[in-house]
């Protein structure tokens, strides 16, 4: 909640009375303001607004930085279209404005719209930019209408000048079906410098995104930020994951067309099992983004990274709580992992250690180790074991 | 007579760095990598490698409160070693008990006490000032004009202040007499 000061400099030249931007480029220019204005005030109470303009009759300040909403709107109303756009003294009036603020702990900021020629040189607005930035004043600049590179190349000098850590902003809003006001809430001019946005933008940019009724997750971050939140986290926890999945599949296949009988049919076993996994699992987010790839994907993963199966075993114990034969294709699954990596020997030879072994399926609810089925596992792992040192052994030959 | 007496009691000059109210301190025109703690701050300013550097040109401007009212003495502003200390402050303006300058009302009045450096003195021997002018101190404003060789960047590696405080309550230290009687 940065407390700012912010002036709006509205161009009302004569080019405004172009209708490239509908209805015309005068009344969009006045939404954005209007929006703005808005969303400064309810992103901090104590943030204050002024507007000047910077044509017509000259450059004049019609209101100076207050938070009172009402006379902010009330001014924008009986503004006439007229003369021509004088950036340097608009920009230098702002400045003066904000230096006499009543808070001074607020930050300066000046929003520019620039819908018509401007007639100064490049040096010029950048001695400006450059006094701008010594006295620690970011601006944010909206260039609209004039498609001609000259005030492009101006603006980003004049950007360039100012920009101190990123606080300032250039936004480009080429003319088109979209309303002026609907392309800014996207930017960073409303978004604010890294917030993720405030309460306001979010809606507003949700309420007019194309179409789609375009809650993620379906849930409104407004009535429940939290949990959306929480959505969110787990959601990009798990693009992550999956990527790093993805990176340790593909270096692993080449590895596994070595193995050969042995992978696949123990990869079988995991494949069907984790196929009751979403059926059985409570957990919602797991429910919404995975399908079965993913799983065994996840799977991999966790049977070939060391720290994994200790962070997840947890999960993993409650819901092999309902499927022991699920907990034996996790451990199954865990084992072929170790075969991979050699550093996982020391886990490898701990399996096959039968007491060990069975104190872990004691240990893991719901997982009886008197149950036929789990001796069978037990038995077959042993077997594994043996042929896992067999692979070991033609390994290291065939790296001779 | 009572001015000997409290001179006496006045305590001998000490660093005022302890009274610096740090909610209030502003710089202008500093690059935000180098700021001003790396100057001022215990430990921060013994390390040659932390630094406040300017920003767009040469000028700096230092806004200093202090949490009670104290009297200046001297001042010690080090610059960087190398390069013969040619990118070091060379004139310091000091203005007293004036808020919010900024650079367009530097000139406007006349500074308390203006300094000019040599190597010497950006070698770390401290700068006395005019003590009657720092009496009553509640702010400081250190407004460097420029540097040694006038190029576009100055950097400062140290600004300690030393001085005395007057016999000022601190509301923050004042605590709550428990009336037992």
């Amino acid at each position: 909640m940065v407390l700012e000061a912010t002036l709006i400099c509205i161009d009302n030249s004569e080019w405004m009375r172009n209708g490239d931007y509908a209805p015309s480029r005068f009344q969009a220019q006045t939404e954005a303001a209007n929006l703005i204005c808005g969303a400064k005030t309810q992103l901090n109470p104590e943030n204050t607004v002024g507007v000047m303009t910077m044509a017509g009759k000259g450059v004049r300040v019609l209101v100076t930085p207050t938070s009172d909403l009402g006379k902010i709107l009330a001014c924008m109303h009986g503004l006439e279209i007229g003369g021509e756009l004088n950036l340097a003294a608009g920009i230098q009036v702002a400045q003066l404005a904000l230096k006499h603020r009543q808070n001074k702990k607020q930050q300066q900021r000046i929003i520019v719209f620039v819908g018509s020629p401007i007639k100064h040189e490049k040096k010029v607005l950048e001695m400006i930019g450059r006094k701008l930035k010594k006295n620690s004043v970011a601006l944010d600049i909206v260039n609209f209408g004039e498609d001609d590179e000259g005030n492009t190349e101006k603006l980003e000098a004049l950007l360039a000048a100012v920009n101190n850590n990123d606080s300032s902003h250039l936004v480009h809003v080429p003319p088109g079906p979209n309303a002026l006001s609907d392309v800014l809430l996207s930017t960073p001019i409303f978004t604010g410098d890294g917030e993720g946005g405030s309460g306001f933008a979010a809606a507003a940019a949700a309420a007019a995104a194309s179409g789609a009724s375009g809650y993620e997750f379906g849930v409104d971050p407004n009535l429940d930020p939290e949990l959306a939140l929480a959505l969110r986290v787990s959601m990009e926890e798990e693009r992550a994951r999956q990527e790093a999945a993805a990176k340790r599949a593909a270096e692993e296949a080449a590895k596994k067309e070595k193995q050969g009988e042995q992978q696949s049919s123990s990869q079988d076993v995991t494949m069907t099992d984790q196929d009751s996994v979403p059926a059985s699992e409570a957990d919602d987010k797991k429910k919404t983004t995975k399908h079965d790839e993913g799983l065994l994907q996840e799977a991999i993963a966790m049977s070939s990274t060391p720290s994994y199966p200790s962070g997840r075993d947890t999960n993993m114990s409650e819901v092999a709580e309902d499927d022991p034969e699920l907990a034996l294709a996790l451990q199954l699954s865990m084992q072929d992992g170790t075969k991979d990596a050699p550093s996982h020997s020391d886990m490898s030879q701990l399996l096959a250690d039968q007491a060990f072994v069975s104190s872990i399926l004691a240990s893991l609810p719901g997982v009886d180790p008197e149950d036929p089925s789990v001796k069978d596992v037990l038995t077959s792992m042993q077997n594994q074991s043996e042929k896992k040192d067999e692979d070991k052994a033609s390994k290291e030959e065939e790296e001779k | 007579m009572s001015a000997e007496s409290t001179t006496a009691i006045n305590r001998s000059i000490v660093d005022l760095l302890d009274f610096i109210d740090w909610s209030g301190v502003e710089c202008l025109n500093h690059n935000t990598a180098h700021s001003l703690p790396n100057a001022i701050k215990q430990g921060y300013r013994e390390d040659e490698g932390l630094y406040l550097e300017s920003d767009a040109d040469e000028q700096l401007l230092i806004y200093l409160p202090f949490t009670q009212v104290v009297k200046l003495h001297s001042i010690v502003v080090k610059g960087p070693e190398e390069e013969g200390c040619l990118i070091g402050p060379k004139t310091v303006k000091l203005f007293s008990n004036r808020e919010h300058m900024g650079f367009s009302n530097v000139n406007d009045f006349p500074p308390s006490d203006t300094a000019v450096l040599t190597p010497d003195n950006l070698k770390g021997k401290p700068v006395v000032l005019k003590f009657v002018k720092f009496q009553n101190v509640r702010s400081l404003t250190i407004f460097i004009e420029d540097n040694q060789s006038g190029s576009e960047v100055t950097k400062v590696d140290k600004i300690a202040l030393f001085g005395t405080t007057v016999e000022t309550t601190d509301m923050k230290g004042l605590k709550k007499i428990e009336d037992n009687h």
